[in-house]
């Protein structure tokens, strides 16, 4: 019985953990010149309730964004914090942060 | 009819020629100084004490280097040969807290620094005892939007360069606004207009100079706040380039005791030298991670003796450089 009680418990932390994954997204941007530029963005995606780890990749001109689960980040959001920030929203991607971590 | 392509050609080639032998003599000056000489080097990527993650500032006393550590939300302090002193600052939006510190000026016995991400010019002891705070978030008159630097006047005034607020802004030292320069929020390339300063400093008659960030260009204002001059690259227009008194975003500006100007010229991997009217001097540094290399040259600052300190941003060290014999 207890096996059974330690599996069924396994089981709902695993789920937990699996629905609180998140989602990565990776956004291409025209217009990244240097670190001002970097930190701008990052001062505005962090704003953003939900928002976790951020990179900023300068020489690629990516942006890529964790956020928790139940959090979503929208082109239209995008394109227009990005234009705030003095760059051009050109594209996005987004996968499960689970699903990263399988990969990793 | 080939012969005809071809004179025309040739005719087109002519006067191609012409206009680089023009542009190089009119835009490309020759160095009036012999220039610098690398002398040492410290730091490497890591939060430990000594170590950087994005030195993003740096500014000296008669004795000490004073350096942004924007990742690591602090600031450290070095002797003159690059060994640790102190350190204070850390994450957070409090008093005494930084959120990626940028440009930093240091004015008397207190360091302003620009407080990029918390939308405040912070000022500390040398000690680092965090003194005051001046400015907040917004668009208004006082108000900031990501500062970049910040130089102080004789009287306590502080000039601001107000990065996404397209603008320099004067305030008293208890924070109530003077003027501006530039139309708030808004880019330009004209005289008097902005497109993300980055920096600005004071010479001691009170001329500003600023560092116009992405116009890849100088400006210089008059103690009465009229425009007098700007340059990098032709007409000072946002043309960015490789050559002697052009620029790839100008992140940093400073006066050495003389008046001589020095600006970090961040893509293009140096420093570069100016006599007070904007007359190329000298540059040193060139792309790469060995000693006397940069990969992207983001502060500077000069001391008393002339020696001069750079924050080589992405190999997360500091450079000493002293003037030639």
């Amino acid at each position: 019985m207890k096996k059974v009680m330690a599996a069924v418990m396994l089981s709902m932390i695993w789920s937990a953990v699996t629905v609180a994954a998140g989602t990565e997204y990776r956004m291409r941007v025209d217009g990244l010149a240097c670190p001002y530029c970097a930190y701008g963005i990052e001062k505005k995606l962090k704003e953003i309730e939900g928002v976790g780890k951020i990179d900023v990749d300068l020489n690629a001109g990516l942006v890529i964004v964790d956020v928790a689960e139940g959090t979503s980040l929208t082109e239209p959001q995008m394109k227009t914090l990005f234009q705030d920030a003095g760059f051009t929203y050109r594209s996005m991607t987004e996968k499960s942060l689970d699903e990263s971590a399988k990969h990793e | 009819m080939g012969k005809r392509i071809l004179k025309a050609l040739g005719g087109v080639t002519v006067v191609l020629l012409g206009l680089a032998v023009i542009v190089w003599l009119v835009w490309i000056p020759s160095a009036r100084e012999v220039g610098y000489e690398f002398v040492s080097t410290w730091g490497e990527p890591g939060n430990a004490p000594g170590q950087f993650h994005d030195p993003t500032g740096i500014a000296v006393t008669a004795t000490e280097v004073f350096v942004s550590d924007a990742r690591n939300a602090r600031i450290q302090v070095f002797d003159f040969d690059g060994h640790f002193k102190r350190q204070f600052g850390t994450k957070g939006d409090g008093p005494g807290r930084l959120g990626r510190p940028m440009n930093l000026r240091i004015d008397g016995d207190e360091l302003y620094v620009a407080d990029y991400w918390n939308d405040r010019i912070q000022v500390f002891g040398l000690d680092g005892a965090p003194h005051r705070s001046i400015g907040k978030s917004g668009k208004d008159p006082g108000e900031f939007n990501a500062p970049g630097g910040v130089a102080v006047a004789g009287n306590g005034d502080l000039y601001v360069a107000d990065f996404y607020g397209q603008r320099i802004q004067q305030l008293h030292a208890d924070g109530s606004f003077v003027r501006q320069w530039g139309h708030t929020g808004k880019v330009g390339i004209r005289a008097g207009e902005f497109n993300y300063p980055t920096d600005v400093a004071l010479a001691d008659d009170g001329t500003l100079y600023v560092a116009d960030g992405y116009n890849d260009r100088v400006q210089v204002f008059s103690p009465e706040g009229r425009f007098v001059r700007k340059w990098g690259g032709p007409f000072g227009m946002n043309i960015f380039g490789p050559f002697n008194g052009w620029f790839a975003t100008v992140t940093r500006i400073t006066l050495d005791s003389s008046g001589n100007v020095f600006v970090a010229d961040f893509y293009n991997n140096r420093v570069q030298k100016f006599s007070p009217d904007g007359t190329f001097l000298s540059t040193f540094g060139s792309k790469g991670t060995g000693p006397g290399q940069f990969e992207k040259v983001i502060a500077v600052a000069v001391a008393r003796d002339g020696t001069v300190f750079v924050a080589d941003f992405a190999n997360n060290r500091i450079q000493k450089w002293q003037p030639k014999p």
